[in-house]
């Protein structure tokens, strides 16, 4: 099989800085960082100095998702050479307890850390991910609630909040979630367009105008989010068909929902020129908004 | 309640589609194009829809109708709900997977939902790592394994492994990806391809 270096034409260098790139960007892309980390280390490791440890680490992750076991021990038992008293190096062999669903063991791990350590934010989110993995979700939120209160900062723990809350349909807290984040992150697009989802799903009249403000501000933020635009075509549609509202609202609402429209053809047209693969998709927008503009008037 | 078979082409995108996003929960809705007698369902196809978010409505709602109006401009039907959960060992219906199933079975008598076993999948699957559940008095009871047909179960499985290792399964564009880029198909033509190659007697497969 060939090395990822003869297959993309990269040298050393370039496999170090990607794997540097997706650190930085925190992506989950493990089967790749596995592919290109594993390659580097065990072809270039002299060449990469200190930076070999944090690759270690990255690799080591990384094949804990892919259920590589053989390569995690390889990084781990370097990493335990080098650092052997270190809680964050603790933190991967309980990760790697948790990979192979050893979570007593793993819970063992951060306990000890925590003693040593209380304020260890990362042990701490390990075992609210363990209750997660578990499917404990009631007391994922209540753990991940308390760790809040102390470390109210941290944006990582009300958006994973924000998604426990969405997936146990608690929609009222998931929101509260999002505005803290929104708070902390007024240029965020995408906070907006998830608190408009939310507010959405709650549905009645006050969300539903809620929602379309948000989806509204989102696009302001980013003007190519397609979410937005098509949740500020679908809010501003139902708010104008809503028997609840007055004229100057319904009127209001149809130009939103126009606008809306003519910005989701618009796209949808920019994005079908040369390519005859989505066709289908475009003339299903097409004729959903045509549909739709035919019950609201 | 009648029988129920599952297509080639459903079966592996679907399969796919929860390979793709191993970490999160997905879903999408399974369609016929065909109408057997005796309230009989022909799953032909599925359209992934989405790896987040599955309880939100907009997205939702959305897709649904986008499906429904391709669906009619291609003489197919929505006839079922498929989804799994991103906890592997849980594989029961959620509050949305249910309330979306309810929506389908208001538009389709005999509509399904389909869960998939995540703990159960393997390349080596005798059965398909697959749960249905029918409607019956406006509750979703699980369906008799007897009336759940693949025809050709190797065969489909083999495909479904093949794709996996060629690494086509990133060929597959749910209607998450679409909403994140719009050039992408939904209706996954390209793949649809690729399982047709794969099944041709061309390959060896009946």
């Amino acid at each position: 099989m060939a090395s990822v270096s003869e297959l993309y034409d990269v040298g050393w260098e370039e496999m170090r800085d990607k794997l540097r790139k997706w650190r930085e960007d925190n992506c989950r892309n493990s089967e790749q960082i596995v592919d290109v980390g594993e390659e580097l280390i065990s072809d270039h490791g002299s060449k990469l100095g200190d930076d070999v440890w944090i690759i270690y680490e990255q690799v080591m992750i990384a094949a804990l998702d892919c259920s590589r076991d053989d390569l995690a021990i390889t990084c781990l038992q370097e990493l335990k050479k080098q650092f052997p008293d270190s809680h964050r190096v603790k933190r991967l062999s309980g990760m790697r307890l948790e990979a192979l669903e050893r979570y007593d063991e793993a819970n063992k791990y951060y306990e000890a850390i925590l003693q040593d350590d209380p304020t260890n934010t990362a042990a701490r989110k390990r075992k609210i991910s363990i209750l997660k993995a578990q499917g404990k979700t009631t007391e994922a939120v209540r753990e991940l609630n308390e760790y809040l209160e102390q470390f109210v900062g941290d944006q990582e723990a009300w958006h994973e909040l924000s998604e426990l809350y969405i997936n146990e349909h608690d929609y009222g807290k998931a929101a509260f979630c999002l505005e803290e984040l929104m708070m902390t992150n007024p240029h965020n697009h995408l906070y907006c367009e998830q608190y408009a989802e939310v507010k959405y799903t709650q549905g009645g009249l006050e969300n539903l105008e809620l929602s379309r403000k948000y989806f509204a501000q989102a696009l302001r933020l980013n003007n190519r989010n397609m979410r937005a635009l098509f949740g500020l075509y679908m809010s501003a549609s139902h708010i104008a068909a809503s028997p609840k509202v007055g004229a100057k609202v319904k009127k209001d609402n149809i130009k939103y929902a126009g606008w809306a429209a003519n910005q989701i053809n618009r796209a949808y047209k920019l994005a079908g020129r040369g390519t005859k693969e989505n066709k289908c998709s475009m003339k299903a927008v097409e004729e959903m908004l045509d549909s739709m503009q035919i019950t609201m008037s | 309640m009648g029988e129920i078979e599952l297509s080639c082409r459903a079966y592996v995108k679907m399969y796919l589609h929860a390979c793709l996003f191993p970490r999160c929960g997905v879903n999408g809705l399974l369609l016929s194009s065909a109408s057997p007698p005796g309230g009989a369902v022909c799953v032909t196809d599925c359209v992934p829809l989405l790896h987040s978010h599955l309880s939100l409505a907009p997205i939702t709602q959305l897709a649904l109708t986008q499906v429904d109006v391709w669906c009619s401009q291609t003489q197919q039907r929505i006839v079922g709900y498929y989804q799994a959960n991103a906890c592997a060992s849980d594989s029961s219906p959620t509050p949305c997977a249910l309330k979306i199933a309810d929506k389908i079975s208001e538009q389709f008598n005999n509509a399904v939902l389909l869960m998939i076993d995540g703990g159960k999948m393997s390349p080596d699957d005798r059965v398909p790592p697959i749960v249905m559940y029918e409607r019956k008095d406006s509750r979703w009871i699980l369906k008799d394994k007897h009336t759940i047909m693949l025809r050709q179960w190797e065969e489909t499985r083999a495909i479904a492994n093949q794709m996996l290792d060629s690494g086509d399964h990133t060929l597959l564009v749910d209607f998450d990806s679409h909403l994140d880029d719009i050039t992408k198909d939904w209706t996954n033509q390209k793949l649809n391809n690729k399982i047709l190659e794969l099944a041709s007697p061309a390959n060896g497969n009946v």
